[in-house]
């Protein structure tokens, strides 16, 4: 956290352009949804509020989910490129254990700054709340997990540098799909059903989609144990896959040159 | 085994590369089947350095130093052979062994590129558990020879080859490891921090008793610091031994040059052979074996001063590089 917030607080230019383009992206994303609404009360199921604030709710979670790590050279194809992913390795954290808290630094981060932008967005009055208090808890815990497996999807792509250093084909693809499985560029609900069937079988609705269709009330409070139960699945699964992958990754890792 | 010991036994690596074939053919057989080739960067290598020792480990480009190095800290897996640092595997506990060693790669920072040096320190002494009273202390220490504070508040970014190198070697020594590998850590240093870098290995060695393992190119650093030296060659250990030994396995030695009034039609001088001769000016070399025995330099000097008419007479000891470098012919 320490680290994150320092090099980000130490850059104004990395942070203000950032958050312009935040401002701008939410102000047309609203002006999109009243537009799209214009004589239509309900589509796929939301009004306009509910489209709306799902809408300008997925706008912040694209823009602060992570932090610009490639600026200052702490991405991790730039560290196994360079060759400092060493000094993970003669440290007494482990690496797995260090990602993780870069993660957790980056989280709260990004969180802080998403958490401001939702609480400007609520005063301005463009984003509704949720509509009770047991959906807005049942969105906050799917989020919460949703969180983690957006950690764990990018771990693995983090991890394909241990096979492969380049991998900047793989990250703008996974970085793709993710914003568009997960409800990012727009809620999922307006996709065709084959779409959203397809779309279940893999683990990016339960990062987005899932909190935010519980938080305007697409999806009734009912729901979340169902949806609790595919999250965990997830997590589970993810966690046990990314274990693997981090000892292989351990046990094959190199360092060429000088 | 003593607190910083490093012991490697037919220590071997060997990797992996996928070799390219020509053309788009090869370029779709690459893609189907691709031919992995194995390379053996690191050849049946064994070596022990004792508490408080520096051993310089040296060889070419390519050679196997920082594979070796590497595989010693626990970064690299070897593919066969036993090692161990202070009684840990280094790979297999990589946790224990980091509270144990401290690494410096000299063309490659632990510092944090936008934090300050001052906060890298302090995000590693957080990192290792450190006291602050310990951590304010073995910064001290470490202010007193490489002089941190006139730079630590800059931006690892900002900050030149020496002054960084200078914070990584603190950064290392933070949590007051009893080993330390240090690969190439003077490289592209201008003599003054160089010699400033050197004066605080001597310190730490010395005074702290660390184990110290280096690699590096200087053979002024290795003549300065090292009492004992190992070579690496396509990945094989060629010599290990006391740095004044190289000559041995090099076959060189010191010569002595000799100007004279007239050269003699005859010049057999016991214990010499003449290796050169250019006009009055005579070079001449002990022969094989006959510096193990009683011809040392001195009495070299008086013998050709009593079997030739001379004028003027220098004798020259070959420094470490021209050792090295013929070490490195002899082995090969």
């Amino acid at each position: 956290m320490r680290i994150t917030l320092i090099t980000e607080l130490s850059q104004p230019t990395r942070y203000v352009p950032q958050l312009t383009m935040v401002v701008i992206q939410l102000a047309l994303t609203w002006w999109l949804w009243r537009a799209l609404y214009a004589g239509v009360r309900v589509s796929a199921g939301l009004n306009v509020t509910q489209a709306t604030t799902y809408a300008l709710l997925g706008v912040l979670y694209l823009q602060f989910k992570s932090v610009d790590r490639w600026s200052n050279g702490d991405s991790m194809v730039q560290l196994m490129f360079e060759g400092t992913i060493a000094y993970w390795f003669t440290r007494p954290v482990s690496p797995r254990r260090w990602y993780l808290i870069r993660m957790c630094g980056d989280l709260a981060y990004g969180g802080a700054w998403a958490l401001a932008a939702y609480g400007a967005c609520w005063a301005a009055g463009v984003v509704a709340g949720p509509p009770s208090r047991a959906a807005g808890g049942a969105a906050l815990l799917t989020l919460a997990l949703g969180l983690v497996i957006t950690y764990y999807l990018q771990l693995i792509v983090d991890l394909m540098c241990f096979w492969s250093t380049v991998n900047d084909s793989a990250v703008v693809a996974v970085q793709f799909a993710s914003s568009l499985l997960s409800g990012a560029f727009a809620p999922l609900w307006f996709f065709p059903g084959w779409f959203q069937r397809a779309d279940a079988f893999l683990p990016f609705e339960s990062t987005l989609n899932t909190p935010l269709s519980l938080y305007v009330g697409r999806l009734p409070v009912s729901a979340l144990g169902a949806q609790l139960a595919v999250q965990v699945a997830w997590c589970v699964g993810l966690a046990l896959f990314t274990w693997w992958l981090w000892r292989r990754a351990a046990a094959r890792v190199t360092v060429l040159g000088g | 085994m003593s607190a910083g010991t490093i012991v490697a036994e037919g220590l071997t690596k060997v990797f992996h590369t996928v070799a390219r074939r020509p053309g788009l053919g090869g370029a779709l057989k690459d893609l189907v089947r691709p031919e992995r080739v194995p390379k053996v960067a690191v050849d049946q290598v064994s070596i022990r350095v004792d508490q408080g020792e520096l051993l310089a480990l040296l060889g070419p480009n390519g050679a196997g130093k920082s594979t070796t190095i590497k595989m010693l800290c626990g970064i690299l897996t070897p593919t066969s052979g036993r090692v161990e640092v202070n009684g840990v595997v280094p790979h297999a506990d990589r946790i224990a062994n980091a509270r144990q060693i401290g690494a410096v790669f000299g063309q490659r920072s632990q510092l944090w590129r936008d934090l300050t040096g001052r906060q890298s320190l302090e995000v590693l002494r957080d990192m290792y558990g450190l006291r602050d009273a310990d951590y304010r202390e073995r910064i001290r220490e470490f202010n007193r020879i490489l002089e941190l504070e006139e730079f630590w508040d800059q931006r690892a970014r900002q900050l030149s080859l020496g002054q960084r190198v200078r914070c990584d070697l603190a950064a290392a020594l933070l949590h007051d490891p009893p080993v330390v590998f240090l690969d190439e850590p003077t490289i592209g240093m201008d003599v003054v921090v160089k010699e400033q870098v050197r004066e605080f290995l001597r310190d730490q060695v010395r005074r702290r008793g660390r184990t110290v393992l280096l690699t590096t190119h200087d053979m002024t650093e290795v003549a300065k610091l090292a009492e004992r030296v190992a070579l690496i060659d396509h990945g094989a250990l060629a010599y290990d031994g006391k740095t004044a030994g190289l000559r041995d396995l090099a076959g060189v030695t010191w010569e002595a040059n000799v100007t004279v009034e007239t050269v003699p039609a005859l010049v057999d001088i016991p214990g010499l052979r003449l290796t050169r001769a250019e006009g009055t000016r005579l070079t001449f070399a002990p022969v094989p074996g006959a510096e193990a025995g009683d011809l040392t330099p001195r009495h070299a000097v008086r013998r050709l001063i009593e079997h030739l008419p001379v004028t003027d007479i220098r004798v020259e000891e070959p420094d470490l590089e021209d050792v090295v470098r013929q070490a490195f012919r002899a082995g090969r």
